[in-house]
């Protein structure tokens, strides 16, 4: 992994929605600001966890990211290069590069394809290949993937919710993209079949040095998978460090809370522990709280947070905070 | 002290067009009061219907309950006429859902509805009802109770309109509260709030609960005792120091491996439990789980294991949960 030159590199990333009012003559009276300012990299080979809750904005940056959405401001930088100013046969060239993994995968495939022309679409669309090679390769993914070759005839109701996202994961892979952006890929899975899919992408990524955003509101599982992560809320990065940092010695209230929040398959820590539960509901991204975006659910918030929201600023090396208050938890 | 609830054998099953399917497949167990049980499984491992079984609300056709006995306070709830039924739910044995919006009438306010079920059951008058409902929505912990009354279900977060749940559920102060996931649709901080609350209720009012749900994580610290489920059979049951720290059966120790532990310096891969969950209109005669087991041999392919244990504790139904301590 090479931090000093990353891969991707994505700054003061801004994805607001209008908010229209009226139906013919509709005009905008306010807008979300789903995504506001926010600014990462991401080097070879490695894994950047993006979590959040719900209104985030975690899923919109990830769709940026494949061209799926709009930016209303920012940059994408791929090998130092605008991904976001690129247009024709270039953009096609580079989209290949950044490929992504859905959430649900009952809806991510074409229920009236065959599982080997989903894995396929992508390199026909790419061209000049024969049918005889794709099929090949299709092949090769299937059970890359670990799913049986013999059944790219199949269509996506004969499987499983995994061997779904089995699918989607060779789809992705068809390419041979350098990032896999997975949104939520194993909320909807079963327990025991999410440490699979777990299992299969750290293992594709050794094989191919692949480099994943992991976006998922399960903070255990992105701690388990990550090298770094970011931990948003409310359109903006309130925290990001090295894993073990997070984990270990995160300095965001929010971050501390959210760890706090997670359960332990473990009784005699679950009694022990002193748990910090955050008061009241996640706002609105339509009506953010005035200053810092945490501040209307913050133990640590004072005048000041209330007023104007904190910069995002390098507080150790490589520990990245938005907060007027850093520090331990008590 | 007899227990609040025995379940013997209860067995329900769905006629589908892949043929009978057993859902729920032969489980018993006790449950004292006062005590939270956790139940956890995987998809189509039959806790939800187990739980719908207890309130004789499987839908009929397709599903029935074709055998064993539900004893609520020594009363037998499957052999009721379907009127006193009626009063033992929501009364007696209340039940929350995994999604509250879809349990709520989207067009009556949340003190209309709040005021139906206590007119309904308890017979109270418009202006008790509405003291009553407001009183309700201060005990899980709503702000402003009086100016929520005049909300409608779609104007409130999701964490509120589980708590509006929760208080429906307490109208008619319920000994049995059933969960069933009622925090999966939750985002992490709201779940956290939602389980604080039912460790309070369960203090304050002596509820004694059934908690369902996937994630192990919930109920180590929430429960005193857990079954675990697969495919419609109980396999495993303890109480949840046993279930966490000596688990007996393959699958929960393989369920314990699959999720990554935030306590722990992370590294190393999950043990995954290798397979996906059986179909249940292919199940043979014997463990349902011997396809994705390590430890399995003919018998487990030929005959389900009764429960056994140590000391004759009947605790797991596995007939190698001996080498599951010796390899743990």
């Amino acid at each position: 992994m090479d931090r000093a030159k990353p891969l991707l590199e994505v700054r003061d990333l801004a994805v607001y929605f209008p908010i229209t009012r009226g139906v013919v003559l509709s005009r905008k009276v306010g807008e979300i600001k789903a995504v506001d300012g926010v600014s990462f990299s991401l080097a070879k080979g490695e894994t950047l966890g993006l979590v959040g809750e719900s209104g985030s904005g975690k899923t919109t940056v990830g769709r940026s990211l494949v061209g799926l959405q709009a930016p209303t401001a920012g940059s994408v930088l791929l090998d130092g290069e605008d991904f976001l100013a690129l247009r024709g046969e270039a953009l096609k060239q580079t989209r290949r590069r950044v490929q992504m993994v859905f959430q649900d995968p009952y809806a991510a495939l074409n229920p009236r394809m065959r599982v080997g022309d989903i894995v396929g679409e992508p390199l026909e669309v790419r061209g000049g290949i024969s049918r005889a090679a794709v099929r090949q390769r299709v092949a090769e993914l299937l059970d890359l993937v670990g799913l049986n070759p013999a059944h790219a005839s199949r269509f996506p109701h004969e499987f499983s919710g995994g061997q779904r996202q089995r699918v989607g994961i060779a789809r992705a892979l068809s390419l041979d993209p350098e990032i896999i952006v997975c949104d939520e890929a194993i909320a909807s899975l079963d327990v025991s079949i999410q440490a699979q899919i777990v299992n299969l992408l750290e293992d594709l990524q050794r094989r191919f040095g692949l480099a994943y955003l992991f976006i998922a509101h399960d903070l255990s599982m992105v701690s388990h998978i990550s090298d770094r992560v970011a931990v948003m809320y409310l359109g903006k990065i309130m925290e990001l460090a090295e894993e073990a940092t997070i984990h270990g010695a995160p300095l965001h209230p929010y971050t501390q809370a959210l760890i706090s929040a997670v359960p332990l398959p473990d009784p005699d820590i679950e009694d022990a522990r002193q748990r910090i539960i955050l008061k009241g509901d996640i706002p609105s991204p339509a009506k953010p709280p005035k200053g810092c975006v945490f501040s209307s659910r913050c133990q640590r918030c004072s005048a000041i947070c209330r007023e104007q929201a904190p910069d995002y600023r390098e507080i150790a090396p490589g520990h990245f905070i938005a907060c007027h208050h850093p520090g331990q938890a008590e | 002290m007899a227990p609040l609830l025995e379940i013997e054998d209860l067995t329900t099953s769905f006629e589908t067009e892949e043929g009978l399917v057993q859902a729920v497949n032969g489980v018993s167990y006790a449950l004292e009061e006062g005590e939270v049980l956790g139940i956890v499984g995987e998809s189509g491992s039959g806790k939800s219907v187990h739980a719908l079984s207890v309130m004789r609300l499987v839908p009929s056709p397709p599903g029935r309950i074709v055998a064993g006995r539900v004893s609520f306070q020594g009363r037998d709830l499957l052999s009721l006429e379907e009127e006193a039924m009626r009063a033992v739910r929501g009364k007696q044995i209340a039940m929350v859902f995994q999604d509250p919006i879809s349990s709520l009438n989207p067009v009556f306010t949340v003190g209309f509805q709040l005021a139906e079920t206590l007119r309904a059951h308890l017979g109270f008058g418009g202006a008790a009802a509405k003291r009553r409902s407001a009183e309700l929505l201060d005990l899980v912990g709503i702000p402003d109770p009086h100016l929520r009354l005049t909300s409608y279900p779609h104007e409130l977060s999701g964490g509120m309109r589980q708590r509006v749940m929760i208080a429906m559920a307490l109208a008619c102060h319920p000994k049995l509260l059933i969960a069933d996931e009622p925090t999966t649709a939750l985002d992490v901080t709201i779940q956290a709030q939602i389980i604080e609350l039912i460790k309070e209720l369960r203090r304050d009012l002596g509820l004694t609960v059934i908690w369902i749900t996937h994630d192990l994580g919930i109920v180590a610290g929430l429960a005193q005792r857990v079954n675990v489920m697969y495919a419609g059979y109980l396999i495993e049951r303890g109480s949840v120091r046993e279930i966490y720290k000596e688990p007996l059966h393959p699958y929960t120790l393989g369920l314990l491996g699959s999720v990554p532990r935030m306590d722990r310096p992370s590294g190393g891969g999950l043990t995954s439990i290798p397979g996906k969950p059986p179909d249940l209109s292919r199940l043979g005669a014997g463990c349902p789980f011997a396809p994705r087991c390590g430890l399995a041999d003919d018998r487990c392919r030929a005959e389900m294991p009764p429960f056994d244990g140590p000391d004759d504790s009947e605790r797991v139904r596995c007939w190698h949960w001996r080498a599951v301590v010796d390899g743990r």
